[in-house]
């Protein structure tokens, strides 16, 4: 490298320590906190980096987003070791495997790195956990919605990736358990459908289901995929304005089917958000302050938060109709 | 009209399809009606497909697992180019590019079982996770959901339609042709030509085959390259009826498909497999496959139903071989 290179680099290195000098002006402080995520280059991640940059841009900490190339443990771990030698001041950790990076999280934690989590309630070696939401409050919302669009009666099925699948049980349960509780004139059929998340699999089911009970007409999906196989055999049969369908899904995966109404809402959560929380968290916690039950993160969704053992729980899913499936393009 | 054997496979997996559809009429009546037919048809379009190339090359001697990855590998890069270059191409061309991409994936396999005389099983084994890894960390791993117009509209060309009493829509796509296309197609060139006759000739027995004078590697080939644009074809098929290109599907349906072949009768030594019989195994899968919710069967259960089935699909017809043997001995 040249000469007059290197100065142009110190120059806009200078310049770049001025900008962030007079950003943070008034938090007083500016701290390196870095986001490791599952994997780098998919949508969900790619959305959540945006949410670190809009941190990033607002408060003028230094706020990054990595993640390994693939969906790799040991290649998330070592992305860890990396972050921990450049002594940065925060780690918030989307885990690929809550057991495989506990170690060296506390690592992190000895050397009095702060490590804020996400996706993983039962982590050990963090000092706080944010959630989108409870299981159980996500579950009955779908319930909810369900029984608004189906007028509180008829029959209707739901669906999960697989039995094994904590969340997807969690969300089903619940949601069964609030209609049991509130809605007597609904009746669930069939047992819960396994999709293997796949789209086939969900398209084949459902017509079994028609088959099996002809008067169904609710359908709750859990994998990302499970409405749009719902949806698809329902628009072949002509039943789109007859029936109502929720669930976990993305709009990229599910738009064309609520365009159609097919399907009726979809929700998930928005990873910027999540994004955000966490590295908002991160800065409370160098900043020294505590985390309480009912504080508010100043993000939509987080304003309530509810604080148990040390996660943090936020009511942060989002719903999507065919009216706003636009606003999130992923 | 052709004597039925009546301790054929084919005949064996006719019972059990005809007692099965006897239990799910039992448990509930309205299983034996136009729509279930339509549902179940449609549903055996694409395993159909892969179970008369899975045909073809076990008469041959061979084993090829690796005809899925084949399918979404074609699947996904036909929709992801066609896409990418904003054509607005008619279907016929759409499932062309994917066939076409097919035979060119089958013909690697061929280059290492024809022209390095490997082992099928391992070969095929090899461009399955080859292919699948290739597909999703150089094409992509992103489905897609909007796939070309053109592809959409094939999805919603029904050859009959019908409406039951509540008014709903049952239909017949006209997928299902692609499926009786093939099975003619190969019906012929199984029975009608010399290269048929090649192709079980080798699988009877490679070194005789060699020694009257076959060209083994040549037909070994087409096999491969044959089997491969069918998957390319199911695969498209698949992604058009779906209105997805998914690269993670597909794969993993391998099983299900051999299951089928070898339930119909086509042996895993080679040199022996009918059409009918394949036919037969994949409707007994489908079916299967399909009728769980309706006889309050949990899903654990259809694999443990499955494995059961081939069991006993292949092991009471070499269980009468065997007897008729001894009698004869």
């Amino acid at each position: 490298m040249n000469k007059s290179g290197k100065l142009l680099i110190s120059v806009a290195a200078a310049a770049v320590c001025v900008a962030g000098i007079a950003g943070v002006q008034a938090a007083g402080k500016k701290f390196d906190i870095t986001t490791i995520v599952k994997i780098s280059g998919i949508q969900w991640f790619n959305r959540m980096d945006e949410g670190v940059k809009k941190f990033a841009a607002d408060t003028g900490n230094n706020a990054v987003q990595v993640g390994p190339a693939k969906a790799d443990a040991q290649l998330q771990v070592q992305l860890v070791e990396d972050t921990i030698a450049r002594k940065a001041n925060a780690i918030a950790i989307v885990p690929f495997s809550v057991a495989a990076v506990e170690p060296v999280l506390k690592k992190a934690m000895d050397q009095k790195i702060i490590v804020v989590s996400h996706e993983a309630a039962s982590i050990q070696n963090a000092d706080v956990d944010v959630e989108a939401f409870k299981n159980n409050e996500y579950g009955e919302h779908f319930m909810k919605a369900l029984a608004k669009c189906m007028a509180e009666k008829g029959q209707y099925a739901v669906f999960v990736g697989s039995l094994t699948s904590e969340s997807h049980n969690q969300w089903v349960d619940a949601a069964i358990a609030y209609q049991k509780a509130h809605y007597p004139n609904m009746e669930l059929v069939g047992s819960k459908n396994e999709t293997a998340d796949d789209q086939q699999q969900a398209y084949a089911k459902t017509q079994e289901l028609l088959r099996a009970y002809p008067n169904v007409r609710g359908f709750e999906g859990s994998a990302s995929t499970d409405v749009a196989g719902i949806g698809l055999a329902l628009e072949e049969r002509g039943m789109a304005d007859q029936t109502c369908v929720v669930g976990t899904s993305l709009p990229s995966i599910a738009s064309q089917y609520l365009n159609t109404g097919a399907v009726d809402m979809i929700s998930f959560w928005d990873p910027s958000l999540a994004g955000y929380a966490m590295n908002k968290l991160a800065v409370k916690l160098l900043d020294g302050e505590k985390i309480t039950d009912g504080m508010d993160l100043g993000l939509k969704g987080y304003e309530h938060t509810s604080l148990v053992g040390k996660v943090v729980y936020g009511q942060a899913w989002v719903d999507v109709t065919k009216d706003n499936a636009k606003d999130y393009p992923f | 009209m052709p004597k039925i054997n009546y301790k054929s496979n084919e005949f064996l997996v006719f019972l059990v399809i005809v007692a099965f559809v006897i239990v799910a009429t039992a448990s509930y009546p309205g299983f034996f009606s136009i729509p279930t037919l339509f549902d179940l048809l449609r549903n055996g379009i694409v395993i159909g497909i892969f179970a008369i190339g899975v045909l073809l090359v076990l008469i041959s001697g061979g084993i090829d697992v690796s005809f899925t990855a084949v399918a979404v590998f074609a699947l996904f890069t036909t929709t992801l180019t066609v896409k990418q270059l904003g054509l607005d191409l008619p279907w016929p061309l759409v499932f062309l590019v994917s066939v076409l991409i097919g035979m060119g994936l089958g013909l690697i396999n061929a280059v290492f079982i024809a022209g390095f005389r490997l082992p099928t099983l391992i070969v095929t084994l090899g461009t399955l996770s080859a292919l699948r890894g290739f597909l999703l960390t150089f094409v992509g791993s992103q489905l897609i959901s909007n796939v070309p117009p053109s592809m959409q509209q094939f999805s919603r060309l029904v050859i009959v339609r019908g409406t039951n009493a509540q008014g709903f829509f049952y239909s017949l796509p006209w997928a299902f042709a692609f499926l009786v296309g093939v099975v003619v197609l190969t019906w012929f060139l199984l029975t009608r030509t010399l290269l048929g006759r090649n192709i079980f000739a080798i699988g009877g027995s490679l070194e005789s085959a060699r020694r009257i004078g076959i060209n083994v590697r040549l037909t070994q080939v087409f096999v491969y390259a044959y089997v491969g644009g069918l998957a390319g074809l199911a695969g498209i098929i698949h992604a058009s009826m779906a209105r997805v290109a998914n690269p993670f599907d597909l794969v993993g349906l391998e099983l299900s498909v051999i299951a089928a072949t070898v339930l119909g009768g086509a042996r895993l030594s080679g040199g022996y497999g009918t059409i009918t019989g394949t036919l037969l195994g994949v409707i007994l899968i489908v079916m299967v496959n399909n009728s769980l919710i309706l006889l309050g069967i949990p899903s654990t259960w259809q694999s443990v139903v499955i494995g059961a089935l081939i069991l006993l699909g292949t092991g009471l017809p070499s269980y009468q071989a065997k007897r008729a043997a001894r009698k004869a001995g």
